[in-house]
């Protein structure tokens, strides 16, 4: 063999030897499902999968710890004998387990804030329902200090529900209702006796005794309705005028005491005529009468009250306007109460009771709530 | 032959050191594990969320990388140290950044705090002057019951700034004030009523 032959040859296995070297030093790229499957990792665990697919999500990080393993052994070796199908492959089995994951969570989210969303429509038409009560009552105060905090607490969890903070916006659920409840069982112990048809009836008979003692005589008779706030003047049985009144802080309940601010059920008649008084005209009512005496003895022995509560008196119609809340007193507007102090002389009856009607606005809101 | 065995035991007196001699990197181990639990104790779970997540991903890797080295004849742990050391430097740098992030908080939750006081005081000082005249009275005393809740919610908050809540402080305090604003509204309206 000729030496040029022989240079020739070593020339172009020189050459074949530095393509390939080059060949090998280049570094092929890496496949984007690489890249990809890490930020749907870091976008995954964003999303809560760890919370809302915790199996699932161990899962595939396992997947792909193995994909990133083999994509890492792939990476020492030589460019020229990378071969990355299987990498390719293998991440592209992780990117998909990840999309599934995705669904899953987004899915749970839903389903989770349709939960959260659904339950805080039912908590606030109960909200509505007992804020309606509330402000329907005379003593407006009545549970109103849960129903304000039972507001803030909605709204707090409107927050939590758009920054997706599903676990602090349930938490606030249990929050609402256990005010709501605290809510409900204020205003139950007030209004339990105008959802009890006996004691609806019992008022009724009283009322009807009013317009027989009216119809007999032909006789003034007061007849007052504490829940629907009405003062009505009856002659020959039929009511000759009607007026709006006030009634006090703790009007809807039957006065047992001095300083429950509570207003009277009972059978009663005018025994003065009070001008001025502190309230502009007044009639003075014979509260307590001998029921009203008797009820307060027992209370006092069985201990109810302490012995030394007094029965109380000074309970009477009269002047200052019928938004006033009072201590226990009817209170009309002053121009009304010249008017029926004119109208009324002493030992008038005066009737005083808790509804008479069997369909009133506490059971007809109730109604509604349960609808 | 002597010569043979003189080459064999060689052979395996460098197999013995190069098994041997690479011990696993317990102490790094130990060190950047230290430093993330630091990470938590300053409250990075709540503050430097997505960071110490990070930390905890490299650390599994670099514990990965330990393992399958330590499964090998000849262990080399140089990647894994370069990994935990890496782990550790990261991590008290997120702990240095915690206290910035703290404060930051702290200060949006008192700003809140501060602002619902504000309305807060705002509709107190309102219904204190509104005029309890014909049709206003009951609506007077249900709002002053309103506002009595009111202020039970914002001890709530000093709780929670007490026990350094801050993003929960934050939202109970912006929730106050934004019933304190409709509180007063109702009160400006309730004064209204009686104007007419």
């Amino acid at each position: 063999m000729k030496w040029s032959t022989i240079r020739a040859a070593l020339i172009l296995v020189c050459q074949l030897s530095l393509i390939f070297l080059l060949q090998s030093c280049q570094t092929a790229p890496a496949p984007p499902e690489v890249e990809q499957a890490l930020r749907q990792e870091q976008d995954l665990w964003r999303a809560g999968a760890s919370f809302y697919a915790p199996e699932d999500y161990e899962k595939y990080r396992g997947s792909l710890a193995t994909a990133r393993k083999f994509f890492e052994q792939e990476e020492l070796k030589i460019g020229f004998f990378r071969k990355y199908d299987k990498v390719k492959k293998d991440f592209a089995a992780v990117l998909a387990e990840g999309e599934r994951i995705r669904k899953l969570v987004e899915d749970k989210k839903a389903s989770l804030a349709g939960e959260i969303v659904a339950r805080k429509k039912d908590l606030q038409a109960r909200y509505e329902t007992l804020n309606t009560l509330s402000l329907e009552l005379s003593q407006r105060t009545l549970s109103r200090k849960q129903l304000a905090q039972a507001d803030v607490l909605f709204r707090e969890l409107d927050r939590f529900l758009e920054k997706g903070n599903y676990d602090e916006a349930r938490s606030r659920l249990g929050a609402i209702d256990s005010l709501l409840n605290q809510a409900e069982n204020i205003l139950r112990q007030q209004l339990e006796r105008y959802m009890s048809q006996e004691e609806i009836a019992r008022w009724k008979k009283m009322a009807e005794r009013a317009v027989e003692k009216s119809r007999s005589g032909n006789q003034l008779v007061i007849l007052v309705s504490k829940l629907e706030r009405k003062l009505v003047v009856l002659r020959g049985g039929e009511p000759l005028k009607s007026y709006e009144v006030g009634l006090g802080f703790n009007g809807l309940s039957d006065k047992l005491h001095a300083g429950d601010n509570a207003t009277p059920e009972g059978e009663y008649r005018v025994i003065k005529k009070v001008s001025p008084s502190k309230f502009g005209k007044a009639l003075l009512i014979n509260y307590p009468n001998e029921e009203d005496i008797k009820r307060f003895n027992e209370a006092k022995k069985k201990g109810y009250l302490t012995a030394s509560s007094r029965i109380g008196g000074l309970i009477e119609i009269h002047g200052g306007g019928k938004d006033g809340l009072t201590q226990g007193c009817v209170a009309l507007d002053d121009q009304e109460m010249e008017e029926l102090f004119r109208l009324i002389p002493v030992g008038t009856p005066v009737t005083i009771v808790g509804t008479t009607d069997p369909n009133n606005k506490i059971i007809a809101i109730l109604r509604r709530e349960q609808k | 032959m002597k010569n043979l065995m003189k080459l064999s035991v060689l052979g395996l007196v460098v197999v013995f050191l190069f098994t041997s001699c690479a011990k696993q990197p317990t102490q790094q181990i130990d060190e950047a594990k230290a430093a993330i639990a630091a990470v938590q104790a300053a409250k990075g779970d709540i503050y430097a969320k997505e960071e110490l997540k990070k930390l905890n991903d490299d650390l599994q890797a670099a514990l990965d990388e330990v393992n399958a080295q330590s499964k090998k004849l000849f262990k080399k742990y140089g990647k894994a140290k370069e990994m935990l050391a890496k782990v550790k430097t990261d991590a008290e740098a997120v702990k240095a950044l915690i206290p910035a992030r703290i404060e930051e908080a702290k200060n949006a939750a008192l700003t809140a705090q501060n602002e619902a006081k504000a309305a807060f005081d705002e509709a107190k000082a309102l219904l204190d002057k509104a005029p309890k005249g014909k049709g206003t009275k009951a609506d007077i005393e249900a709002m002053k019951a309103d506002l009595a809740g009111l202020e039970a919610q914002l001890t709530e908050v000093q709780t929670a700034i007490d026990g350094e809540d801050y993003f929960g402080a934050k939202d109970k305090a912006l929730s106050i004030k934004d019933k304190a604003a409709a509180i007063a509204e109702q009160v400006k309206a309730a004064i209204a009523k009686v104007k007419r």
